[in-house]
Order: structure tokens, then C-alpha cells, then sequence
């Protein structure tokens, strides 16, 4: 049985930042998902905010996270070799009870340390965003917000604690866990794992994990969510993330001009109870949005959309045990800061459960925080000084000038060759996308990695080249390439041809 | 940089016809280039016959229909790059092209002709709910897949949208041994050409289900099955299947001419033919428009000036979208609509003296 000093459960954002951190110690480390990739849950499904940090209580360690995070984020980006775009947010009001929220949000702003926080008046509104509704009556402008691509992020923190040492074990759902005298032995897809200290980022299905080794203490009741994406051709109508604070009580909607020049619209707020990791869509959800765009943006062109998709909000509550009932009594309020919980009879077993927005902003900041405290936890511990916080950015050609471009053509004819034509990526950067250290293996983990599939045909013209270029580079049959998840393979039918 | 007098961007029916245009009308200096490594288009993955009538009075296949205009081009000193593709149209008429073996390099002409296709619609772009698996396929690439990958890529399947490509779709399906569960389209009659509903459809006893649409996609790693609505009751069913196949719209790609016209007016220089125009229905309308605007490109070449576009031939479309219930020819691709003559019945486009009538 492999021996390790620290596990991590779950290759989200939390736990390729954690691992990525826990690397700045000298130990013996692996992460366990159970998936074939990192970043296909939550952090695949998100808003893709960096926050300012005017949003939480002052405090909390959440409001002194996200603050830290925003102000530090581009260059986070710039280490990791990710793309980052500090567009800055407008939070806008349509009335008095909005105004009122913009004011509290930007007193609350300012206790936090979030810098360049103004009040706009109407027209100051309406000039730097000429599209949104002239209904506006104000709003509040944070400079320091900006907008990152989570999976681009993620991988990279990924490779990082990987090239730092850090083991990736795939395909490795963590089903059964037992306290040991000298920690734990876990059994991850079909395999024994011995650890001295666990951490657990499952997502989702982290209070699950809690469960294996301490009594119900936290549970996560889910919420779906929904979202529109818009094709490039729509970009420009807005410049910067609005938040929609709406004048009736109720969720307002949210816009982000992304990364990649797309408009992503969301999310919708829908009670569901399911942990469905295959995050289903509403009809209902998608409607509310196209509702509200045409309040708050109505020359929105919805017309653009090239796909929906859909989230699932892991909402954390304290629960106890009823003893008259026997049953799971559910606090009223959920847990609203970020808590690393730790329990008693589970010694070096530290759990994120219920970690939601912005635990994409802080998740360099709670991955130290774990990573430190298991270090305290565990002690002893050396610096490890071979540690280098640098990733090489993958070779992105459509940033190189032309003349950079034609060079790397010739050195490398797969770079001339255009196999997704909405975004322009070549069969040169696919293929690297697949040698990468934290490589792709699926149809969608290349999407994660080039853009490929993602524009306007979504993946009408490439779906069949990808596959074909990943058989040829993985050295597997075509029909055994999958979507994503083991199950989903393109061709040869349904696992049976 | 290197210049020439126009140049085509696509390889397909639409731009061959248009080289040939060109050259024609006298222009020598003409640069074809194709993404794909041999010319022809979507031609290439329609294996099916019913292309060419109207221009060589016979029914050929999609590749052999191609392979007549190849072999023209072949015949003529024009320069042609496959495995190329034009990856920015810039306002002062340069192209940036991009191939493996052509390298990136920025070419210059006076009249570039954008004879680049259309492509379908995905599925993100309807109101349909639920998951997004493995197995949901736009008819196009299925019939790529098919046709020249030789894959097999599922079992029992639904369809939605009778558009052409759809219901053509459907018929090989049927033909490979797949279960077709049903064709659903949600206007009260088939969106593409009645020749190929009853060809395609009713031939193969495969149910067209007007008025009806996909809610709905469930499963988690393939799709297991589709809610169906009946728009006109609201009744909703599931059906279980391993595979949902869209043809629910084609859209020109004209992305270059916008980038060229920055968000305005077409530039003079810019033509626009086949389906980056609108989208056909017949081949022979592209081939001959196609050729049209290869010769107005020249003229433009020649004198700096341009005139109005040249008409568009649109008319086959009406009869050939004969009216559901309509009795017409189904022989040939005009399917055209019956007229007596005092010898019995003969297709009103094509004078055909052997109609099949279609009911
Ligand atoms: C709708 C929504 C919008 C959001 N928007 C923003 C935003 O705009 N800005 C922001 O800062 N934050 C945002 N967040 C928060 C942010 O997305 C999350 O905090 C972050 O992605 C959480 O990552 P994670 O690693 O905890 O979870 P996940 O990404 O879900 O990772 C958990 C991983 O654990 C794996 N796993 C589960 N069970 C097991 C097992 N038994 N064994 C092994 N592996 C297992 C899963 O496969 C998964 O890969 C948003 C969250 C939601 C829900
Ligand atoms: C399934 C199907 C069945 C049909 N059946 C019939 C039938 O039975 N009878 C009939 O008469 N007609 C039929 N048609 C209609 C007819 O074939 C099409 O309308 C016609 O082929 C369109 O020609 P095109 O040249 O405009 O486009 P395409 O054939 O799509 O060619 C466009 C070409 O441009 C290339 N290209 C695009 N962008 C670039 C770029 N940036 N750089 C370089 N190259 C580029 C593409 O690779 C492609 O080769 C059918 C069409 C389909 C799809």
C-alpha cells in the first residue's frame, strides 16, 4: 500500500490550490479524484468572478480573503501563466431599495480595504455602459473585480503542485475511509491509499466524506442554477461584470464579459435538493434569465446564445441530531463564512464543505490555509526549497504577433493547421494540450485546455478531428475516446460497437 | 506579401463555380483556398444522388458532381491551396491565410470572393433543457462521421428538425440497421424538401411528428432519452434513445465579411456566393450563381467599379418546396409540380415526359 504524509480528496479549485500549497512543505503528497480530470465539478460551473471584495461582512474571513485575493490576482495569473481580465464590476440600481444596497455595499467595501470603490449617478452609469437600461438610477463601480477562465486557473494550479512534487491520481473516487493508529487508510477506485493527514475538497460531496470518519455535523443542501453563454458577436454590449440589484426582493442577474470575449448571463436561483454532478438545466431558470436580461440589458442580443449550461450551489447548513424524532434537525441559516471544519474523534482530517462564491477568488487563499494548518497539524515539517510557484503558460498562437506566429509555423507545421474555426485553435495546440503534464484525455478536457469546440458551431466541424487527433496522440482507439466521464464515448455508440 | 487579382476563399461548388467564372471572363490571376485537404465541400459527404440535374441533365452523387469541377480546375493554371485556411479578412482586403504546409502568410488581392458555406445550428441555440452528454449530434457532422470517418456512433435515435439534411440523415441511419424512433419537427409541416419526406421518410415507414419538439435531454453520460412536447396539446412524453440527431437550421459563415466590413457595409471588393450568401437548396443554383459573381469579381477587377450584384436565381426554390399534400415529381431534385400536356403529365421545371408523381 502506497504511503503518503497528506491526501487531498477532490481536484476542484480547492483542491489543486491546496495540493499546489501543501507542495511548499517537504512531504510525500498525492490528490485523489474521481474523475478522469480536475475542474469538472463545481469549478467548472461557475460565474468566473474575481470579486472585490464589497460583498461579504467585515470580519469575516471571507471579506479579508477575497480582498487579499482581488488585489493580488493579476498576478497570480501571471505566475500560474493564466489569462486574467481585470475588467472591474458595476453593481447598478433601479430604484431607491437598490440605491440603498449600493450604499451599504460600498460602506462595507470600504471596511473591508476594497480600493477604488465609487458611487456613479445615472449618466456616469450610462457612459460607461451605454447599453444597460436607461432605467438605471445608479451604481457602484469596483475597479479591482476582473474575470478568469476557473478551469484555466485550476489546471494550471494543477500542473504546478505536480511539477512541485505533488502525485495525481485519476479515476480515483474515494469510497471508503478508516481511522488507523497512525491516520488512514482510504480505498480509492478499488486501491488502498495510506495518509497521515486528509484533506477533503470533494465539492459536493464533501460533507459525504466528512461522514466516513465523523458524526453529521455539516450537510450540504444543493440549489441549481443556470446560465446563458453569448458567441463573441455579442461583445462589447457590455465592458465591465454588472451586478443587477433589483428594486423587488430577489436574485438580480449577473453579466460577464469573459476572458475569451463571450457574455456569460447567470445565475438563476433554482430549489432543487439534487446532487446532480451532471448539472441538469431549468426551464424555468432559463427563462428568468432572458426575462431579466431584457430589463436590465434590453438591446442584449439574445439571438447570440450559443448554449446554456447549468450549476449546482453546494449550500452548507449546521445540523444536529433531534433526539425525540431520531431525525437530522437543519439549522435555519446556512454557514455564510468560510470554515475549515476539523472534528474531535478525526485527528489531521480537515474538511471543506459547502465552499461557494468566492471560493474561485480565494482559492489560493484557502489552499494556504489548509495547507498550513495540516502543516501545524502534522508538524515538523521542512520548506520545501526546490518549491517554484512559476507555470509555463501553454503556447496560446493567437497572442503572438504575426511575424512570431509564421515562425512557429515553420518550426512546427501542426501550428498552420485550423481545426476549430469559431476560435481559431490550430492541431498544434491540441496536440500540446494533450502532452501537457495534466494532459487532456477527453473531448471536453481539450475544450478545457484550447477553446476548441466552445464557439459558435460547438464542435459541429471539430467534434471528429479532436477525436481522431486524440486516438492518434494517446495511441487508443477512436472508439474508445470519451466525452468526459467514463460512459460517454462519442463513437461506437453507446460502449457497444 | 503575395498579390493576386481575386481571390476565393472555400472549395466548394460555390467557389469552384466562381474560379471558373473569373477566369472566363479573363481574369489570370486567381488564388483558390480550401481548409480541407481535397476540394468539393459538403459535397464530399453526400453520398447520396440528386445533384446536377438541372446543369448536366443527369443525377450524380455529391463527389461525382464535385469531381466535374475539379477536374475543370485541375485543366487551368490557377493557383489553388488546400489544407488553408483564411483566418482574417482585414478591411484593406489582405488575408491572413494559415496551413501546415503553406505556413502563415498575408495575401493581397483586388476582389476577394467569400464562397465559405454555412454552418448548422447547435443545439445550445434552442430552448432545450436538461443534460448536454455524449450523443447529441448536428445531422451534418453525423453525416460526416458516417460517410467519410466510416464511424458508427449510436443505436436508436431521434431526430429533430426535418430539414434536408436531417431527413437524408435518417434515411442512411435506416439503412445501416438503426432504429429510428422518429423525425420531429415543430411547424405543422416538414421543413425540408417534400421529394426527400417522402423519399427519406415515408419510404422507410420512419414517423414524422409534426408540431411536436425536444423539451428535454437526459442522461448523465449518454443520452438515455428525450422529453417530447406536442406543441399543439402540451402533452409531454419521454422516449428512450442512445443518440439525438439536430437539423434545425443552417447558418451562413460569413464571420471574415464582417471582420472585413467592420460591423458596416460589405467593402466593394468583398463578394459573397453559395451558401455564405443564403442557403441552397440545390447545388446547380449555387454552381450557376457561383459563376456569376466569378465574372462580376472580374469586371470589378478590370474596370474598379461595382455594379449591382448580379440576380440571384432563386427560381426553383418555390416549386421545389412543393406545398405538403401537392402532388409533385419526385425523379429529380426540382421536384416539380405536375402539368398536364397533351401527351399525359410532365414536371413543369424540367419537362421530364416520365414524372413520378409523389402520391
Ligand atoms: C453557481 C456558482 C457560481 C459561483 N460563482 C463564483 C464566482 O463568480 N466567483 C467566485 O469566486 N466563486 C464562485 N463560486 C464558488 C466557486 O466556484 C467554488 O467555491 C469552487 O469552484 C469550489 O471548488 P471545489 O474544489 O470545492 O469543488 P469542485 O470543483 O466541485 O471539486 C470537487 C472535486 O471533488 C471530486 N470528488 C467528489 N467526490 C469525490 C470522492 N469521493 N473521491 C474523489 N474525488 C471526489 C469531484 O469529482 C470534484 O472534481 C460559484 C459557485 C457556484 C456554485
Ligand atoms: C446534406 C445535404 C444534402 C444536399 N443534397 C442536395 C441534393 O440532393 N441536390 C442538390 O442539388 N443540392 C443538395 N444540397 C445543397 C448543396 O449541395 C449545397 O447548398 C452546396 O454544396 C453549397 O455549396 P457552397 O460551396 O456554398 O458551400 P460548401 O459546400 O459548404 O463549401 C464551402 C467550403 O469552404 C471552405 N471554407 C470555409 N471557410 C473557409 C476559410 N475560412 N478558409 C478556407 N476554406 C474555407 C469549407 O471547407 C468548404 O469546403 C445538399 C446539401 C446538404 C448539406
Amino acid at each position: 500500500m502506497e504511503k503518503y504524509d497528506v491526501i487531498v480528496i477532490g481536484g476542484g479549485l480547492l483542491g489543486c490550490f491546496t495540493a499546489r500549497a501543501l507542495t511548499r512543505y517537504r512531504l510525500k503528497l498525492a490528490l485523489l479524484e474521481a474523475r478522469e480530470d480536475v475542474c469538472t465539478g463545481i469549478s467548472r460551473a461557475n460565474t468566473a468572478i474575481i470579486y472585490s471584495g464589497a460583498d461579504t461582512k467585515p470580519g469575516s474571513l471571507k471579506s479579508e480573503m477575497c480582498v487579499r485575493s482581488a488585489q493580488t490576482f493579476a498576478n497570480l495569473c501571471s505566475q500560474l501563466g493564466v489569462r486574467y481580465s481585470p475588467c472591474g464590476s458595476l453593481m447598478i440600481s433601479f430604484g431607491p431599495r437598490g440605491e440603498e444596497v449600493l450604499g451599504k455595499k460600498m460602506a462595507q467595501g470600504k471596511a473591508n480595504g476594497v480600493r477604488g470603490l465609487a458611487l456613479l449617478s445615472r449618466e456616469e452609469v450610462l457612459s460607461i455602459e451605454p447599453n444597460v437600461s436607461p432605467a438605471v438610477t445608479a451604481g457602484l463601480f469596483a475597479p479591482e473585480a476582473g474575470t478568469v477562465i476557473p478551469w484555466e486557473l485550476g489546471i494550471a494550479a494543477a500542473e504546478n503542485a505536480l511539477h512541485n512534487g505533488a502525485e495525481f491520481q485519476f479515476n480515483s473516487a474515494v469510497t471508503r475511509i478508516e481511522k488507523v493508529p497512525d491516520g488512514y487508510v482510504l480505498e480509492a477506485g478499488g486501491r488502498p491509499f495510506h495518509a497521515r493527514g486528509i484533506i477533503n475538497c470533494a465539492g459536493l460531496y464533501a460533507d459525504g466524506l466528512h461522514e466516513m470518519v465523523a458524526k453529521p455535523s455539516v450537510r450540504i443542501y444543493p440549489e441549481a442554477g443556470d446560465y446563458y453563454i453569448l458567441d463573441t458577436k455579442a461583445s462589447g454590449v457590455i465592458r465591465h461584470i454588472i451586478f443587477h440589484e433589483p428594486e423587488e426582493k430577489g436574485k438580480g442577474l449577473t453579466l460577464v464579459p469573459t476572458v475569451d470575449g463571450n457574455i456569460l448571463l447567470g445565475p438563476s436561483k433554482i430549489p432543487s435538493g439534487e446532487k446532480n454532478d451532471a448539472f441538469p438545466t431549468s426551464k424555468e431558470g432559463l427563462e428568468w434569465l432572458c426575462g431579466l436580461a431584457e430589463q436590465v440589458i434590453p438591446s442584449l442580443p439574445m439571438e447570440h446564445v450559443i448554449r446554456s449550461f447549468g450549476a449546482v450551489r453546494p449550500n452548507p447548513f449546521y445540523v444536529r441530531h433531534d433526539p425525540d424524532t431520531g431525525l437530522l434537525h437543519r439549522d435555519d441559516k446556512g454557514i455564510s463564512d468560510f470554515i475549515l471544519h476539523e472534528t474531535d474523534g478525526a485527528p489531521n482530517f480537515l474538511s471543506f464543505i459547502g465552499i461557494k462564491t468566492p471560493g474561485l477568488t480565494c482559492a489560493l487563499e484557502l489552499g494556504l490555509y489548509a495547507a498550513d494548518r495540516m502543516a501545524a497539524l502534522l508538524g515538523n515539517l521542512q520548506p520545501n526549497d526546490a518549491f517554484n510557484p512559476n507555470n509555463p503558460a501553454p503556447l496560446r498562437l493567437k497572442e503572438l504577433s504575426e511575424e512570431a506566429r509564421a515562425q512557429r509555423v515553420r518550426e512546427k507545421p501542426s501550428y498552420g493547421r485550423i481545426v476549430c474555426r469559431c476560435r481559431g485553435i490550430s492541431e498544434g495546440e491540441i496536440i500540446d494540450s494533450i502532452h501537457h503534464s495534466i494532459g487532456a484525455k477527453t473531448v471536453d478536457g481539450v475544450k478545457r485546455r484550447t477553446g476548441a469546440g466552445s464557439g459558435r458551431c460547438q464542435g459541429g466541424f471539430c467534434t471528429q478531428r479532436i477525436i481522431e487527433i486524440l486516438s492518434q496522440e494517446l495511441g487508443i482507439p477512436v472508439c474508445d475516446i470519451q466525452k468526459d466521464r467514463p460512459g460517454s464515448k462519442v463513437i461506437g455508440g453507446k460502449d457497444h460497437g | 506579401m503575395a498579390d493576386c487579382e481575386i481571390l476565393v476563399i472555400g472549395g466548394g461548388p460555390a467557389g469552384m463555380a466562381a474560379v471558373l467564372g473569373a477566369w472566363e471572363a479573363g481574369c489570370r490571376k486567381i488564388l483558390l483556398v480550401e481548409r480541407s485537404e481535397q476540394l468539393g465541400g459538403i459535397l464530399r459527404q453526400c453520398l447520396h444522388s440528386g445533384f446536377g440535374l438541372a446543369t448536366f441533365g443527369e443525377e450524380l452523387t455529391g463527389p461525382e458532381y464535385a469531381r466535374r469541377y475539379i477536374q475543370r480546375l485541375q485543366g487551368l493554371p490557377v493557383d489553388i491551396l488546400t489544407d488553408t485556411s483564411v483566418i482574417e479578412l482585414k478591411p484593406d482586403g489582405t488575408a491572413l491565410l494559415s496551413g501546415a504546409v503553406s505556413g502563415l502568410t498575408n495575401i493581397k488581392a483586388a476582389a476577394v470572393i467569400l464562397a465559405s458555406g454555412c454552418r448548422e445550428r447547435p443545439i445550445g441555440t434552442l430552448p432545450v433543457t436538461g443534460t448536454r452528454p455524449s450523443g447529441i449530434f448536428t445531422a451534418g457532422a453525423a453525416q460526416k462521421m458516417v460517410n467519410l470517418g466510416g464511424y458508427d456512433f449510436g443505436q436508436r435515435f431521434v431526430i429533430l428538425g426535418s430539414g434536408d439534411v436531417g431527413m437524408i440523415m435518417a434515411r442512411q441511419l435506416a439503412l445501416l440497421g438503426k432504429t429510428i424512433i422518429a423525425v420531429l419537427e415543430k411547424e405543422a409541416r416538414c421543413g425540408g424538401l417534400e421529394r426527400n419526406r417522402i423519399n427519406c421518410l415515408e419510404r422507410f415507414n420512419i414517423p414524422l411528428r409534426t408540431l411536436c419538439t425536444v423539451t428535454r435531454v437526459h442522461g448523465s453520460a449518454r443520452v438515455e432519452g428525450v422529453t417530447v412536447r406536442n406543441l399543439s396539446d402540451g402533452h409531454e412524453e419521454y422516449i428512450a434513445c442512445d443518440t439525438l440527431i439536430t437539423s434545425v437550421g443552417l447558418i451562413p459563415e460569413r464571420e471574415l465579411a464582417e471582420q472585413a466590413g467592420g460591423g458596416g457595409a460589405l467593402p466593394d471588393w468583398l463578394y459573397l456566393c453559395g451558401n455564405a450568401c443564403y442557403v441552397h437548396d440545390l447545388v446547380d443554383d449555387v454552381t450557376y450563381e457561383g459563376e456569376a459573381i466569378g465574372r462580376a469579381a472580374a469586371d470589378f477587377v478590370r474596370t474598379g467599379r461595382k455594379k449591382a450584384a448580379p440576380a440571384i436565381m432563386n427560381g426553383t426554390r418555390t416549386a421545389v418546396n412543393g406545398k405538403a399534400g401537392k402532388t409533385i415529381c419526385i425523379a429529380c431534385p426540382k421536384g416539380c409540380p405536375l402539368v398536364k400536356t397533351d401527351t399525359g403529365w410532365s414536371g413543369a421545371l424540367c419537362g421530364r415526359k416520365d414524372p413520378v408523381p409523389s402520391e
